[in-house]
């Protein structure tokens, strides 16, 4: 197989020209409305909004195109090293199932959103700024998602994270904001590093970053005595690989990392709670479509790429932080922190469920999630916009509008409000006939024939990992039933009037924000994805993005088909499983209503974590205050101590050895005076001396020449005489 | 017009010189308009050069240089010692076309950004036109002679520039600059002694032997003499030693039994006098790029340096290091390349990291931005030691990048300087809201820098690491966890720059008590816009379009690794054979 082959330009179509223009109107409304939005009328929503709805039809309209119909993927070269193991660093587009549905949810989310925050931002003096970053960040998260090569979704990866960046702080002068945006950018940039390094490992030996080319590559290779064997030429050189299990492992792992850092994945979660700082429609997105959703995208994108080693790693990382999210999630009072641990939880869920083969099942869960988080977010925008209005009112501002233990009664004041946040946080507790329901079940039940596949040797610790997923269902109803009952039962806690909250007398809030929250709720329902609404399978979703309709070999290829092979053997255990978890839902909310229902307004109003478990995950297990005392405070130490080498080691040793310099020159400088001047002014002195002899010889008197000249001629008589 | 194009380039900003010199003080205005006209000339002839060279003809080598101009400066007869000569040998190859298109810009930009120096306009402007004489002579000499006149030369105006026009600490940081320099140029001078003692100039020898038909020295008459030259049976007399770079690349020159030949044999301190010979020159290179240990000059020299030469300083002088690596040391000592890259690349991973730490010490933003540049041009020394194509490309493409970047920064910062007189970052606090505009392009300068994609920088980043990553597997040459430990420089690059932002540009709008009064923080004004705007859409366009560079660079960069693998392996064998004998 020759690589230049395989990376030859592509001719566009009209469908990946629709998606290169789908992908540009984003960027051009941040132009636009960046440099000159301050002069258009509204300030330029309605032309952030105008193209983001042409974005969205453009979106349909190559859904339509593509869905189980066809692949589209035009590339071109971008630029070329010339040199014989450098294959051309190509761009392009690609459109399959898993592009143009994620196309039409970042859309479509992306839009609503941007409709939600005219009634949210109104009056905001960087009104249009926010539209332009909006923009900006649709703009990424679309390249991400369309894009044909890892080198270029790296890229957009990395302004995803400079948008959000802008975005998080986009309140820049709340020192808050400023440094939650800090945290999540360099977060993700820890990810970042593993991600590149996985990139640059499958670069060394494939030699390019081509997606589809790699997949080929791969997909021609085979295990053989334990290690991967792949042949193949570079301009008609060949190249023989054979890789160790161990190398491709630790490369797949590094690609997990950049989901580990976008995807919030235990360890690195702790910057999506800090995340919320920017307001709420921008959570609402982050949490939702974009974002946290691309590390998901990647794992799938690269599904072919990792071996069954790293996906288990990947699979107890995804349990691991559904379970740390979950917990984290039970004793929260700032509305938004309670999703934002919830959405870490859930995509721990995904990233489970792609460790444990549950591919298709995942990606259902990332498209449901995404309507309902959006859902639940907005809502909670509605809600923190109401209370504000309210604590204005009261000229209560100092107050905290974003604590649950403030709320109460809410019921009765904003009644659609509370209805959609019902019908979404039904489908974030996984309730019958939910979208959550379904998706979550698929996970569920993939993972639990992984497990069945993985403890065929039985080593039933591989349970674990589905068990955990069923114990996260319990605290997700626990916690979620625990928060509308602080925000909407009982009484109303803050000292003023409810009434003030609302917006008029007819309206709860804004009409132009209700539309969002109203559609995404219903869109919550199971009905939309699988017309049986209480069995995922036949989810159109699950249909078109299933790993059967890839046909291509994978490192972990074996262990995938075993997965499904168990799965679709698993006729009872299903219908178990679904029960189960419903029954583990209601569990979760019963106990929580029994705990919540007996507590009367001034307990609610006064609670606090009280015990240690309760603080322990009230503080979200130490996690940031370890990362500070860990690795940023010795960070700084390292810095500061490197500096005084600079000043004190390398400026001393200079400045010692300049003294020195002078100290020796001084001395040269003394024995130049002394000794070599000192000859000079000697031999001058003798010749004096001399002179002084000679001159006194002539003192002009004619008796001493006499005397003289008779004495020599002595002289000279004697020495003829004597020799 | 060809033949003259690199002469005007280099020669150019030294007429203006010239005018200036003539000029009475007290027209200030047309000194200004003189030295401006000076380097926009110099910058319109590197486009032009740009888009006139063709980044597609030969490899690097004798023919590989193009719009070459050599004439005789120097020569005269030895002898029986033969002759002594020295050439205005210049010209230009897909590396140095890079540098000259960044000088030519920078050029410019400094001289909108001399703008306001006060103090004796008439010296500042003369020894700044002359700076850029001597940088432009440096990247297109090809004959070592004139190439360390150029070098030496820029000591001269830059010494000065820093200490007459500095900050409160100008002598010291101006003689600390000079001697460190000094020290580094004397290493390079005693080697290229060395090195004219052992290398002939094969066609002149020719033509000296009666060898030439028509003169005119074809390659089968060179051949010829290198054949006769390696058989000893050449006179004395007849020998024509040179400076000519190229000549000193091809091992066949080298006169046998001579100081710097593979076989010589010499020994000193335990090492064959050649990697002796690339220890002294690596050295005296090191020093300009600068890798650590030897940087602590620049922090210094940048934070006494007024602006405009702090940006020169960043921008091109350091790439002159860079570019002596790529020029002489590495073709003329390929063995000692091959025998010392992790050295080297060592070298560059300690000063990615090492500067970036340093730069997250920083309480003064322009000292910051200094170690950025100590830890950025590490990224030069991990692409060459890596000799991987993607590598040396990146290196080249991060010294342009780099140039063009940390032009912005410094120009960036000279503005908060201007306005405040006071560059301490904990002295300000949400300079966002007075300097909306300004915070935005120092958002832009500081995320270009710190690699975000679309600028440059990531580019260039992104070439060298992933050179350095696959080069134990491609060329052999580094260590991979040398690279793996480099990759994390990105995250520091993250973190200090992120962390001024924070501290400095958001939160609550305050500025030290002291400087309140004195501090007038209006918003950019519109030559301050001339400079920044340019720069920012340089950095996004190469980011971008990286083929516009590395289409120029590629074929030459090419040249250079299959040069230094091909002759580094084959003499490495050679010079360490005589050792065991």
């Amino acid at each position: 197989m020759e690589l230049t082959e395989l990376l030859k330009p592509l001719a566009g179509t009209p469908q990946t020209t629709t998606a290169l223009v789908v992908l540009l109107l984003p960027l051009l409304a941040f132009f636009v409305l960046f440099f000159a939005g301050k002069r258009l009328p509204r300030r330029g929503d309605w032309l952030a909004i105008g193209i983001s709805t042409i974005a969205f039809a453009l979106s349909v309209y190559l859904f339509t195109q593509t869905w189980n119909t066809a692949t589209f993927h035009a590339r071109t070269t971008w630029f070329s090293l010339p040199s014989t193991v450098v294959s051309d660093f190509t761009a392009g587009i690609l459109l399959d199932n898993l592009t143009v549905l994620m196309l039409v949810i970042v859309t479509f989310i992306s839009t609503l959103v941007q409709l939600f925050s005219v009634g949210y931002m109104q009056g905001d003096t960087g009104y249009h700024r926010y539209f332009a970053y909006l923009g900006l960040f649709t703009f990424s998260m679309l390249g991400i998602v369309l894009v044909d090569n890892l080198l270029l979704l790296f890229m957009f990866w990395e302004l995803v994270g400079f948008s959000s960046y802008l975005l998080i702080g986009f309140w820049y002068h709340k020192p808050a904001a400023v440094a939650a945006n800090k945290k999540a950018f360099l977060v993700n940039r820890v990810g970042d590093i593993g991600l590149l390094l996985g990139l640059f490992a499958f670069y060394t030996y494939f030699r390019t970053f081509d997606l589809e080319a790699l997949r080929s590559l791969i997909s021609a290779g085979d295990w053989l005595n334990s290690s991967f064997i792949v042949n193949y030429s570079l301009h008609g050189e060949p190249w023989l690989l054979e890789l160790s299990p161990l190398l491709l492992t630790l490369a797949g792992l590094g690609l997990f990392m950049g989901c580990v850092g976008k995807s919030a994945q235990f360890p690195l979660q702790i910057w999506l709670p800090d995340a919320m700082q920017g307001p709420t429609p921008v959570s609402s997105l982050i949490h939702a479509a974009t974002m946290v959703a691309a590390g998901v995208y990647l794992l799938a994108r690269c599904y072919a790429f990792f071996t069954p080693d790293a996906l288990t790693v990947i699979a107890i990382v995804g349990a691991i932080t559904a379970l740390a999210g979950a917990l984290a999630a039970l004793r929260q009072y700032d509305i938004k922190a309670v999703l934002a641990f919830s959405t870490i939880s859930q995509l721990g869920y995904m990233v489970m469920g792609m460790g444990t083969g549950a591919y298709d099942a995942s990606l259902f869960h990332l498209t449901t999630h995404a309507f309902f988080k959006a859902a639940l977010f907005l809502n909670a925008g509605i809600i923190i916009h109401a209370m504000h209005r309210g604590l204005h009112h009261a000229h209560l501002d100092h107050m905290d509008a974003q604590d649950i233990r403030n709320m109460g009664g809410l019921r009765k004041t904003m009644p659609f409000t509370f209805y959609s946040y019902l019908l979404a946080a039904a489908a974030l507790a996984g309730i019958p006939l939910t979208s959550g329901f379904l998706s979550k079940d698929a996970i569920l039940s993939v993972s639990w024939a992984w497990a069945q596949t993985m403890s065929a040797n039985c080593n039933l610790l591989y349970f674990i990992v589905p068990a955990t997923g069923f114990a996260v269902v319990v605290l997700t109803a626990y916690y979620m039933t625990r928060h509308m009952w602080f925000m909407f039962f009982g009484s109303f806690r803050a000292p003023f009037d409810v009434q003030q909250i609302r917006h008029s007398l007819k309206l709860e809030t804004e009409r132009v924000m209700l539309v969002p929250v109203v559609l995404l709720a219903v869109l919550s329902l199971g009905i939309f994805f699988s017309l049986n609404p209480l069995s995922f399978s036949s989810s159109w979703v699950v249909e078109g993005i299933s790993l059967k309709n890839l046909s291509l070999n994978m490192l972990a290829g074996n262990l995938v088909q075993a997965v499904t092979m168990q799965d679709d053997a698993n006729h009872l255990p299903h219908i178990l499983i679904g029960i189960f978890s419903a029954l583990l839902a209601a569990a979760g909310i019963i106990v929580a209503l029994i705990q919540y229902n007996r507590k009367t307004s001034e307990q609610l109003l006064l609670e606090q974590p009280a015990t240690t478990f309760q603080r322990l995950t009230y503080n979200h297990f130490y996690l940031d205050s370890f990362f500070r005392t860990g690795f940023v405070k010795p960070a700084h130490w390292t810095a500061t101590t490197l500096y005084r080498v600079d000043k004190w080691v390398i400026d001393f040793i200079l400045n010692y050895s300049s003294k020195w310099l002078v100290v020796i020159s001084k001395i040269v400088g003394w024995f130049d005076r002394l000794v070599v001047d000192g000859l000079v002014l000697l031999v001058g002195a003798i010749s004096k001396l001399f002179g002084m002899l000679g001159r006194n010889l002539q003192n002009g008197k004619v008796q001493s020449y006499y005397a003289y000249s008779l004495f020599g001629f002595i002289l000279i008589m004697l020495y003829i005489m004597l020799f | 017009m060809n033949d003259f194009i690199l002469s005007s380039l280099i020669f150019t900003p030294l007429l203006a010189a010239l005018i200036v010199l003539l000029l009475p003080m007290r027209f200030q205005n047309t000194i200004k308009a003189v030295a401006l006209g000076g380097a926009l000339v110099q910058m319109v002839l590197a486009i032009l050069l740009y888009f006139r060279f063709d980044g597609t003809a030969a490899a690097n080598g004798q023919s590989g240089y193009q719009f070459v101009n050599k004439l005789d400066w120097i020569g005269f007869s030895l002898g029986s010692l033969g002759r002594f000569q020295i050439e205005y040998f210049v010209g230009v190859d897909g590396i140095s076309i890079s540098m000259v298109l960044l000088t030519g810009i920078v050029g410019v930009i400094g001289v909108i950004s001399s703008w306001t120096i006060k103090k004796n306009i008439k010296g500042y402007f003369l020894l700044y036109l002359l700076l850029l004489t001597s940088v432009m002579g440096c990247f297109l000499a090809l004959d070592f002679f004139l190439f360390y006149l150029f070098f030496e030369f820029m000591l001269l105006p830059m010494y000065f520039l820093i200490g007459i026009w500095g900050g409160p600490k100008r002598e010291y940081a101006a003689i600390k600059f000079f001697i460190y320099t000094l020290v580094g140029s004397l290493f390079i001078l005693i080697v290229m002694i060395g090195l004219y003692t052992s290398v002939i100039d094969p066609e002149a020898t020719a033509a000296q032997l009666g060898m030439l038909q028509d003169g005119v020295a074809n390659s089968d008459v060179i051949l010829q003499v290198q054949q006769l030259l390696q058989q000893n049976v050449i006179e004395g007399a007849n020998i024509v030693r040179t400076f000519s770079i190229p000549a000193m690349m091809d091992p066949a020159n080298f006169i046998p039994g001579s100081l710097l030949h593979v076989l010589s044999g010499t020994v000193l301190w335990d090492l064959p006098i050649r990697f002796i010979a690339f220890l002294l020159l690596f050295v005296g290179f090191a020093i300009k790029v600068p890798s650590v240990p030897v940087h602590t000059w620049l922090p210094d020299a940048h934070v006494e340096a007024p602006t405009p030469i702090s940006v020169l300083l960043a921008a091109i002088l350091l790439k002159v290091g860079g570019y002596g690596l790529i020029r002489i040391v590495y073709p003329i000592f390929p063995d000692g390349g091959a025998y010392f890259s992790v050295l080297v690349g060592g070298l560059g991973v300690l000063s990615i990291i090492y500067g970036a730490l340093c730069a997250l010490a920083m309480n003064d933003l322009k000292k910051l931005i200094a170690y950025s540049s100590v830890s950025h041009m590490g990224f030069v020394l991990l692409g060459l030691a890596s000799l991987t194509s993607e590598g040396v490309n990146g290196a080249i493409y991060m010294m342009f990048s780099h140039g063009i970047i940390s032009a912005m920064l410094f120009l960036v910062v000279g503005v908060i300087y201007d306005r405040a007189h006071d560059r301490m970052i904990l002295n300000f606090r949400g300079l966002a809201k007075r300097m909306p505009a300004y915070t935005t392009f120092v958002v832009i300068a500081f995320f270009a820098s710190l690699g975000l994609p679309g600028f440059s920088g990531f580019i260039a980043e992104l070439l060298v690491l992933v050179g350095g990553f696959s080069a134990p597997d491609i060329t052999g040459m580094l260590p991979r966890w040398l690279t793996i430990v480099a990759v994390f420089g990105l995250l520091l690059a993250a973190a200090y720059y992120l962390w001024a932002l924070q501290r400095m540009f958001f939160g609550k709008y305050w500025i030290f008590p002291e400087l309140r009064e004195k501090a007038k923080l209006s918003d950019l004004n519109a030559r301050e816009y001339l400079m920044l705007v340019p720069l920012a859409i340089l950095a996004l366009v190469f980011g971008i379009f990286p083929h516009l560079l590395l289409n120029k660079i590629g074929v030459a960069a090419q040249g250079f690794t299959e040069l230094v693998l091909r002759n580094g392996q084959e003499q490495l064998q050679m010079v360490l054979s005589t050792i065991v004998r």
